[in-house]
């Protein structure tokens, strides 16, 4: 191995000062949740403790955290379906050019850079000029596909550009139906990726602020929560409720890292067998 | 039936249709509605239809109008210039400088990790850490590089952008990352050969063969910053507005055609600069 | 029934204060079918929304305990609650909203009038509320005063009158007195009028709310105490006069003298404890948090006096049968004192102060309410210690402070106009 170049050296403090940068905040969120029974939302530390872990447990004086926490877990599970389920079929559509494919593709990239607020806006409007109430589950969860679903199907699109068209024909060289080459050969090949979607479909929605601040209705999401409680609480429970979201995403994340590594080994396993009935 | 189903447009439709239903529903429909609601005009509690261009009169009579977009434009711009550079170094150093598979990832994850925590719990701790009697104040005092506290570090338009880039250098990262790593190493190998230096590799080479990724990176890092409206009201203590704010504060004050003629601008800003980076890129192949 | 009468008898007082308790008793039986009411109670919910100042959840689980069904709170800023009760008529029940709130609006037929002989309290509502004045001489202050927007001509009205008609608009609940907040340590001497908010003196370290029915009023407070400009009526501007008090403000805030604006109650406590700004409109109560974080920090009257804000409950005009017995039943509650002694707890005031003493210690209301000097520890609701022996409330009593209201929150005729102005203001 050749020795490592001094720009190694100085990129990988560049990089350390990165990570440094980014962790900062997380950090001194980690740090002052931490925060004594008497102290607040600024250093200095009075004491420490796991007063404000407990506390966030407890009623709050205002609003209703578990409530929202709740709310948007399901509604993160429903974007993440949704967004799986029309990228996959809306991927597959676009690798044949349609009628339409190109307006549909402007329609993608528009929902990708429209600033949320006109979403928010304008899904808002509709549902109030038509009579409809909004709620989270309905105009909320519309609002929020119009940000994941670009995500998902631009990696759909990614995946399928570096799809191996043959493994498709070989199977209808095999006699298999349309259906049955999708079902058995093109998802099991892209599934790894289809993870990727749905991580990506969750976390969007999980972390989704601007979209569905016109768009919930009466009952909050976990964000509109705590952009409420950023306007009606003062205490480091805030902080706690930072850390404690924040481990929440990291066992997401690995659970669903176990799950890509999971079927990743089936499937080596599986080629493995394959190679050997050969 | 199977005639049916080979027409490819028919077929194509159908599988496309939920997406198209979504978009229509919650895309188009509600812009064309802002569209329209941009002519009506508002009472203290509804909006009336209307055909009036009183919005749109007052938004571009108002000078404050003009600083606003520049404003946003500024934010844009210098945001983009921060997470460019960092975002290409560390795209840089992780495709070229790390060189096993398993460390790129681990390192990627753990530059992830802290996007994790809610957007607005990160932004608001960087206020104990900027303020007058913040970290970064009382740790320079106490090192004796100042004496007095640094008033710009908080409520300004540096700790706008401090926040921006916080949040967004990743979305540079990710798309120019994903380009480097389908760079055939061999072809660095022959610049080398060719007896090219690290920088000229790196200018020559490199940053063409990443244009498609710089160029993905700054549509999603222009389009956040021209769209957002809450950094910069925490970040800056209300003291600066960009686009997105104006139209929050309108709709904070139930001033709906207001603030849909001022979306309708923004998004037409928007839209523009995005047509202009696309002519850069196609989107499609690079993915 | 019974349960809400030996709620009342466990009560300290109850001896002292038996008129009450059986009028609050009468109040509740007068609302009729006690049998239907008693089997369908817990099923009902009732919605209610506000602002984080009184959508405590302490009141939701009182009810629960005092009433029986139940009651959901969300806290929004002051901006999402009008919004809220402006455009999603269908998504509240109760609305806890300000006055001026209540004028932007009403005509929106999204409230139905209440009727004051179902509330056993009326006779004993404040006269702010009813005909405007605090004693039957003090003059009305500039402004929408309360009871310009409280009352109004039937069940089905959309309109304003301007007498006691039986129908209300709002139930009052909640009102106050606001004024500069200051940080006597950080500023070494004595302030005694609004003009001080753009003194120079504390050039990057003021604040003002980004509320544009209450800011302008600030606003108006300052431009009159600089002797600038004497407004025929504060509460109703004409545009030249918006034009020029915006002005003022967009000149000092390009000068730098503002360190942040705030839009919450407790982005103001966090300015003020964090030592970012030093002077300040501030609520009252926001000041107490301040305090009880340790730190020094004075609600400050001022010669001009007060501005003052009053909020009440309104209640969905989609409610009707039993869930708006409940909500008359709710109101009734809210009226009868135990929310009273609460909000008076945290420096507001009641609006039916009477009926809130039989649930505050002679201490308190000696204290909160008659600015006499606290002979114990003053404690929280929530038991954070406020105020110690000897101590006096800033500003004095309740006759003392509501008594020199100089302005209310106001929404004008130019509203509209100011609004805009407002938002230019904020981006300019």
């Amino acid at each position: 191995m050749e020795p490592r170049s001094r720009s190694f050296y100085i990129l990988s403090a560049f990089f350390g000062l990165f990570v440094l940068f980014l962790y900062g905040p997380t950090l001194t969120i980690g740090i002052l949740s931490f925060q004594g029974e008497g102290g607040g939302l600024t250093f200095p530390m009075r004491g420490v403790s796991l007063y404000w872990f407990y506390d966030l447990f407890e009623q709050q004086a205002v609003g209703d955290i578990w409530g929202s926490f709740r709310r948007s877990i399901v509604l993160g599970l429903m974007v993440m379906v949704t967004t799986v389920v029309v990228s996959v079929t809306g991927g597959l559509a676009f690798r044949k050019k349609f009628l339409g494919s190109g307006i549909l593709f402007y329609l993608i990239i528009t929902a990708l850079v429209i600033p949320s607020i006109l979403v928010s806006l304008g899904v808002g409007l509709l549902f109030s000029q038509s009579g409809l109430n909004v709620h989270w589950s309905t105009s909320g969860f519309g609002a929020q596909l119009t940000w994941t679903l670009p995500f998902g199907l631009l990696i759909m699109f990614a995946v399928f550009n570096r799809f191996d068209k043959s493994y498709e024909e070989a199977a209808r060289d095999l006699g298999a139906s349309p259906w049955q080459t999708i079902r058995y050969v093109v998802l099991p090949i892209i599934a790894p990726s289809l993870i990727g979607v749905a991580l990506f479909g969750f976390t969007l929605s999980y972390d989704e602020f601007a979209r569905t601040l016109l768009t919930a209705g009466s009952y909050n999401t976990l964000p509109l929560e705590i952009y409420g409680m950023t306007t009606n609480v003062t205490s480091p429970v805030l902080y706690a409720l930072g850390t404690l979201t924040t481990l929440f995403s990291l066992l997401i994340i690995g659970a669903f890292l176990t799950l890509a590594l999971l079927s990743n080994r089936r499937k080596a396993r599986a080629g493995s067998d394959a190679g050997r009935a050969v | 039936m199977k005639k049916l189903l080979e027409n490819r447009n028919l077929s194509g439709w159908l599988m496309v249709s939920p997406l198209a239903i979504v978009l229509l529903v919650f895309l188009l429909m509600p812009i064309i509605l802002i569209v329209i609601v941009s002519f009506w005009r508002a009472t203290e509690f509804s909006i009336i239809p209307a055909f009036e261009f009183d919005n749109y009169e007052f938004l571009f009579g108002s000078s404050v109008t003009y600083k606003v977009f520049f404003n946003t434009f500024k934010y844009a711009l210098i945001t983009w210039a921060c997470t460019l550079v960092i975002g290409f170094t560390v795209a840089y150093y992780l495709a070229f400088h790390i060189r096993s598979l398993t460390w790129q990832v681990a390192l990627f994850l753990v530059c992830t990790i802290p996007f994790l925590t809610s957007n607005i719990i990160r932004m608001i701790s960087w206020i104990p850490f900027l303020g007058r009697n913040g970290i970064a104040n009382s740790t320079l005092m106490s090192w004796g590089v100042i004496d007095e506290p640094l008033e710009w570090l908080l409520f300004s338009d540096f700790s706008v952008i401090l926040a921006f880039v916080h949040l967004y250098t990743l979305f540079m990262v990710v798309p120019i990352f994903n380009t480097m790593m389908r760079i055939d190493k061999s072809l660095i190998e022959a610049a080398r050969d060719a007896g090219a230096n690290g920088a000229q590799i790196l200018w020559n080479v490199v940053i063409p063969l990443t244009k498609p990724g710089i160029m993905i990176g700054t549509i999603f890092v222009v389009t956040l910053v021209m769209g957002d409206f809450i950094t910069v009201r925490f970040m800056s203590g209300s003291q600066s507005a960009n686009v997105g704010r104006l139209i929050s504060n309108d709709i904070a004050l139930l001033q709906y055609p207001s603030a849909s003629a001022t979306a309708i601008v923004l998004l037409a800003t928007v839209l523009i600069t995005i047509g202009i980076l696309l002519r850069f890129v196609d989107i499609r192949k690079e993915l | 029934m019974t349960k809400f009468t030996s709620r009342a008898g466990l009560s300290r007082r109850t001896l002292l204060k038996g008129a009450a308790s059986t009028a609050i008793t009468a109040g509740a039986t007068s609302l009729g079918a006690p049998m239907l009411w008693a089997q369908n109670i817990k099923d009902i919910t009732i919605r209610q929304f506000g602002t984080g100042v009184s959508n405590l959840n302490e009141v939701a689980t009182q009810v629960k305990e005092d009433l029986g069904f139940t009651l959901e709170m969300t806290a929004l800023d002051t901006d999402s609650v009008t919004q809220r009760a402006a455009t999603q008529p269908n998504s509240f029940d109760i609305a806890d909203i300000e006055y001026f709130i209540c004028k932007k609006v009403w005509a929106a037929g999204n409230l139905q009038a209440m009727d004051t002989s179902k509330l056993a309290n009326y006779d004993k509502i404040v006269g702010i509320f009813r005909d405007g004045k605090l004693t039957p001489e003090s003059k009305i202050a500039q402004g929408t005063a309360p009871h310009t927007v409280g009352f109004t001509s039937g069940q089905n009205g959309t309109d304003f009158v301007q007498e006691e008609s039986g129908w209300m608009t709002l139930i009052p609940t909640i009102y106050n007195a606001d004024t500069l907040g200051i940080r006597p340590d950080l500023i070494g001497r004595p302030i005694n009028n609004w003009s001080e908010l753009l003194n120079p003196e504390f050039k990057g370290k003021a604040s003002i709310l980004d509320i544009s029915s209450i800011g302008i009023m600030d606003m108006a407070m300052v431009v009159e105490s600089m002797g600038e400009y004497t407004y025929p009526d504060k509460g109703n501007m004409t545009k030249e006069e918006i034009d020029m008090t915006i002005g003022i403000f967009t000149e000092a805030k390009n000068n730098g003298q503002f360190r942040a604006f705030w839009k919450s109650f407790d982005e103001s406590v966090n300015l003020m404890a964090s030592g970012e700004v030093v002077i300040q409109s501030m609520w009252s109560p926001a000041i107490t948090a301040v305090k009880s974080q340790g730190i020094p920090c004075v609600y400050q009257p001022l010669e001009e006096g007060y501005r003052s804000w009053g909020g009440g409950l309104g209640i969905s005009a989609a409610l009707s049968g039993i869930e708006l017995d409940a909500a008359y039943e709710y109101i009734n509650w809210y009226l009868s004192g135990w929310v009273g002694g609460f909000l008076m707890r945290q420096g507001y005031y009641s609006a039916v102060p009477e009926t809130s003493k039989a649930f505050m210690s002679e201490n308190e209301w000696g204290f909160w309410f008659e600015g006499k000097e606290a002979t114990g520890d003053i404690a929280s609701p929530f038991g954070d210690k406020l105020a110690g022996a000897g101590e006096v409330r800033d500003g004095g009593s309740f006759n003392d402070r509501m008594g020199a209201v100089a302005c209310w929150n106001s929404v004008m005729d130019e509203n509209q106009y100011m609004v805009r102005k407002w938002n230019e203001f904020i981006a300019a």
